[in-house]
């Protein structure tokens, strides 16, 4: 799966820059980020907080405009026009809380035009794969934080899109519901043949779930560290104690680090 | 609901009723003033039919107000949520034009809309839309930008915003204006009936007034507070059951 054989990248980021603010005071969030991404890959980014993770997220959703070349499945695209295009979820679930589970599932499937009967359908049988049997016709106050974020994911999921993004998905999870959810998305990426690129802050996640390792640096933020992970796969919950799982974090966790510490002078310098 | 829910005010309204007779029927020729209970309630059961008749005139006049206002007031608080430079335009107006008491208006109202139902209408209208349009613009606006993005990332129009997003969450703040505009409409209806009609509430309560009928006064007192009560009722019965979700995230 990790190694899967492709013609080209299904988005390739070249020297995309973005600068908020105009005028003297201009905050530049990312500077000339390079990324590539097979289809079929799950790439984790990491890098301290500030440093325009979430940024390059929303540029790559099609919900801000930026500066460089971004090809997505081979054709140039700028700013907005990717937007529809690719399935995000961002890091809270944002259910509506007036509509049941299913119909919180299905939101993008109408937005798009689909009938309810159809779309409701649709999500029909994801329910027990999503761990949500039954709860179709909950609402979203009755479920817990978990779950919660297992809709959200099926609402991302059924937005059927080549590449998803997920924004720290389960960064509001505690640590045992974390694991299983980790456990369980894999197993659903794996099915599914989806391309998934994941933001944490947790280099334990990171390198437990991707193929590929991004760290990112301080702000202005670019590309530091692009680390492909040789784990084989299926990956069980052992594998975080390996030694050559230890090893990976090593060396990650040293740029991580370095990193933070350098945004964490960045801020202390400022007046 | 159970007992412990409702019994407990019914008592104190019970209590309350009690002391309120007793009070009546105290020499010191008290009934000019607080007449008891059961006087009141004769008087009611009396004139019920006149009083049913005024109840429905007001009732009527507040309805019709309040609904045409209500539908105005969202109008406005739309179109100024979605385009900017109208809000920059009419939206000082709007709150200058409530800034003025509406009694003020109440007589040049009955002059130029006729002392029959219309005038009511026009100000039961006029004390609605205000309380909706404020509403209605502030529940729109205050959808997180998170959640628009989200809906934005899977291509939604301006038209699937407002109607899957913007409207359902400002649902419960357009409600809690009804529920404020529903007994607006009603002060306007009766305080509009005192510069001039026939029937209705307002116009018995100026005519017990000048003949100093206490008991009377009271009866009418007690079918504003029906209308009042019941009004309020149906529209929390309509919050609860329709549009519970309130401020939850």
């Amino acid at each position: 799966m990790a190694s899967r054989p492709s013609d080209r990248p299904i988005i390739e980021l070249s020297n995309v820059s973005k600068t908020f603010g105009d005028g003297q005071r201009t905050v530049v969030a990312i500077e000339n980020v390079n990324l590539d991404i097979q289809p079929g890959e799950f790439v984790t980014l990491i890098g301290p907080s500030g440093c325009g993770k979430s940024t390059l997220f929303n540029i790559v959703a099609g919900l801000l405009d930026a500066e460089g070349s971004i090809r997505f499945g081979g054709k140039p695209h700028n700013g907005c026009d990717l937007l529809g295009k690719v399935a995000f979820m961002p890091q809270k679930d944002l259910l509506l809380p007036w509509r049941r589970v299913i119909d919180n599932a299905i939101l993008p499937l109408q937005v798009e035009g689909m009938s309810r009967r159809q779309a409701r359908a649709m999500a029909d049988e994801l329910f027990g794969e999503f761990g949500l049997a039954g709860f179709e016709n909950h609402y979203p106050h009755q479920l817990s934080g978990g779950m919660r974020q297992r809709v959200a994911l099926m609402r991302t999921f059924l937005f059927k899109r080549d590449l998803m993004l997920l924004d720290e998905p389960f960064g509001a999870l505690d640590a045992l519901t974390r694991m299983m959810m980790q456990r369980w998305l894999l197993d659903i990426w794996q099915r599914h043949n989806r391309t998934i690129l994941f933001i944490t802050h947790d280099v334990d996640e990171a390198i437990f779930l991707g193929d590929r390792v991004v760290v990112m640096t301080a702000r202005p933020g670019s590309i530091k560290i692009n680390r492909k992970i040789d784990l084989g796969r299926p990956r069980g919950a052992e594998i975080t104690t390996s030694r050559e799982f230890l090893e990976i974090k090593k060396e990650l966790l040293a740029a991580v680090e370095e990193e933070s510490m350098k945004s964490f002078r960045i801020a202390q310098q400022v007046p | 609901m159970k007992p412990s829910v409702w019994l407990p005010p019914l008592l104190v309204t019970a209590l309350f009723l009690v002391c309120w007779e007793i009070f009546g029927h105290l020499p010191m020729g008290r009934v000019k003033v607080v007449p008891p209970v059961s006087a009141i309630a004769m008087d009611i059961i009396h004139n019920h039919q006149l009083l049913l008749r005024a109840m429905l005139h007001t009732l009527t006049e507040a309805m019709v107000g309040f609904a045409a206002g209500a539908a105005f007031g969202f109008l406005m608080g739309v179109l100024f949520a979605e385009v900017r430079i109208l809000e920059r335009m009419f939206f000082p107006v709007f709150i200058i034009s409530q800034t003025i008491p509406v009694v003020a208006f109440g007589a040049l109202v009955v002059i130029w809309f006729g002392n029959g139902m219309l005038s009511k209408v026009v100000i039961a209208f006029y004390l609605t839309f205000f309380p909706v349009t404020v509403h209605t613009h502030r529940g729109l606006l205050s959808v997180e930008q998170q959640r628009i993005d989200l809906l934005r990332s899977f291509a939604a129009s301006r038209w699937t915003l407002f109607w899957r997003l913007r409207l359902p969450f400002a649902l419960p703040t357009i409600m809690t204006s009804l529920i404020l505009g529903s007994s607006l409409s009603l002060v306007g209806a009766i305080v509009g009936e005192w510069f001039g009609d026939t029937k209705g509430l307002g116009i018995m309560l100026v005519q017990a007034m000048y003949v100093e009928n206490m008991v009377r006064l009271w009866s009418i007192i007690v079918a504003c507070g029906v209308i009042g009560v019941g009004l309020y009722a149906v529209l929390r019965f309509v919050q609860t059951r329709w549009i519970w979700w309130g401020n939850e995230t």
